[in-house]
């Protein structure tokens, strides 16, 4: 997965998108504030527009997630999770039977 | 069931744990084969299409959806069903207690609301759902009316609470629903104490309702309070969540909250199981396969295409005829020149109601029924 986030960053940077310190920092904030409540594969297989994430932030928010840097988060989330991004494709859990 | 702070604490140093195992591939859920991975904490998986090939889908292969954090482990002997709320007497039952009335044996299919969400353009945010967060299964347990009768419902309820182990963190909403007592005493609601003959583990154990033919959110899991009320209630999961739009919206548009409906039936819809998508196949008798449901209505009949939709004829169904239950299909068919093809699937339920082309998109992705579709290329050896 971290590998998969890595090229993305890659890609968004070449595109010229947001600057690889604000979506470092982004990230960052993802790893302190998404995590009490869910792991973060239900965030990193969606893929939203600005105005998708930014509603996302909101909702989270009013269930209790607190942002010390919301803008950096929501240039991560557009950069690495973007509509126009591909998806990725599933994946397996390993056999759970004994 | 409301949080208090050591709950808080306990899911914290669970998140804690979890981040050292984010990203890891190949986590392996107890008692499941191999499921499509939509999330490690709370479980959400999917079951792949190629284990569908049993009218039964095996526990072991059931599509897992969880909202909030699961509950910890309930001791059977300390479980207690809380019946509260607009009763002639308020009541603790136990285990034992609903083991003792009528047990009564149901197969039914379950699928939830969100079961398809990836298919729909523009995206939408939640699980990405394929085809697989569906699954038929024979439950077993008492009348949700016979429980209730345990401790007499007043004339004045006209819905039911229900409330579930699972406890939410933070502000995180709690997860409880309600529906009209109508279907909460129709005699084929129940609440299953087992599962295909065992015990329904990660699905609900020691108790979950069967809302036969309505969306998988209303089965609510692991319940321990029962509470017949005026009016409908239950919070952020009934309200604005799991509500569809009354009118059609234009993709990518928001529905007037006013307009928003509580879903209840599911409509119809057909899975197909066989051949994989995208696979490869030998010019030569090759058979289609899947499954077809119908909320709470029983399928009547299904149509397969192999050209994409120009010419469609009936498939061969499993014998039973059954509302709530899915019925399987068939349909050996000898493609005579090799090449791509596009084999599609379409159901009619009893009520003459069919799969679309087009599912009407809606703001949070419910009900997916487009008429289904695989490719296959067929070769010569
Ligand atoms: C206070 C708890 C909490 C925190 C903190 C939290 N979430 Fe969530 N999030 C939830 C719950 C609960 C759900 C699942 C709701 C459901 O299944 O219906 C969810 C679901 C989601 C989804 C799936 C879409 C949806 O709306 O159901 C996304 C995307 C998401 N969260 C993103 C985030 C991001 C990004 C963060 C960090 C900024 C975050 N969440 C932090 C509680 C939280």
């Amino acid at each position: 997965m971290t590998r998969t986030v890595l090229l993305w960053l890659a890609f968004a940077l070449a595109a010229g998108a947001a600057d690889q310190a604000t979506i470092a920092q982004g990230q960052k904030q993802e790893q302190r504030t998404c995590l009490p409540c869910h792991s973060l594969r239900i965030v990193h297989t969606n893929r939203l527009s600005r105005a998708g994430w930014n509603k996302e932030l909101d909702k989270m928010a009013g269930w209790g997630a607190k942002y010390t840097d919301r803008d950096a988060l929501l240039e991560y989330l557009v950069a690495t999770y973007g509509d126009a991004k591909p998806v990725a494709p599933p994946e397996m859990t390993a056999d759970g039977r004994k | 069931m409301q949080t208090n702070r050591r709950q808080i604490f306990a899911a914290l140093l669970a998140a804690a744990a979890a981040r050292q195992v984010i990203g890891a591939d190949g986590t392996a859920i107890p008692g499941k084969r191999p499921m499509i991975l939509h999330n490690d904490r709370p479980e959400d998986l999917e079951t792949p299409v190629k284990y569908f090939d049993n009218w039964v889908t095996p526990v072991d292969a059931f599509f897992v959806r969880q909202h909030i954090p699961r509950p910890a482990a309930i001791d059977a002997a300390a479980y207690r069903l809380n019946i509260t709320g607009l009763v002639s007497k308020p009541l603790q039952v136990k285990l034992a207690d609903l083991e003792k009335l009528p047990q009564h044996t149901l197969p039914a299919t379950l699928e939830c609301t969100g079961n398809g969400r990836a298919f729909y353009t523009p995206k939408l945010p939640g699980i990405q759902w394929g085809r697989g967060a569906v699954g038929n299964a024979e439950w077993s347990g008492p009348r949700l009316g016979d429980v209730l009768k345990l401790a007499g419902v007043d004339t004045a309820a006209r819905f039911l609470e229900i409330d579930g182990a699972d406890t939410p963190v933070m502000q995180t909403p709690d997860f409880v629903r309600s529906m009209p007592m109508e279907k909460a005493l129709h005699p084929a609601t129940l609440l299953a104490l087992k599962m295909n003959g065992q015990s329904p583990d990660i699905h609900g154990f020691p108790a979950r309702l069967i809302v036969p033919g309505w969306d998988g959110t209303s089965w609510v899991k692991w319940v321990v309070r029962l509470t017949p009320v005026a009016k409908e209630s239950g919070g952020f999961f009934m309200n604005p969540g799991y509500r569809y739009p009354k009118y059609n919206l234009p993709p990518g548009t928001p529905a007037r909250s006013a307009e928003l409906e509580v879903i209840e039936g599911m409509p119809v819809k057909s899975t197909l199981t066989a051949p994989e998508d995208q696979s490869n196949a030998v010019l030569g008798a090759i058979a289609i396969r899947g499954f077809a449901w119908a909320g709470e209505n029983a399928v009547e009949r299904v149509e397969v295409s192999t050209d994409g939709g120009a010419r469609w004829q009936n498939a061969q169904l499993s014998a039973q005829k059954l509302p709530f239950a899915w019925r399987l299909f068939t349909l050996n068919w000898t493609p005579q020149e090799p090449g791509y093809y596009t084999i599609m699937s379409r159901a009619t339920d009893t009520a003459g109601r069919v799969q679309p082309i087009v599912p009407p998109w809606n703001p949070s992705g419910y009900l997916w029924n487009g008429i289904d579709r695989v490719g296959v290329t067929v070769e010569k050896v």
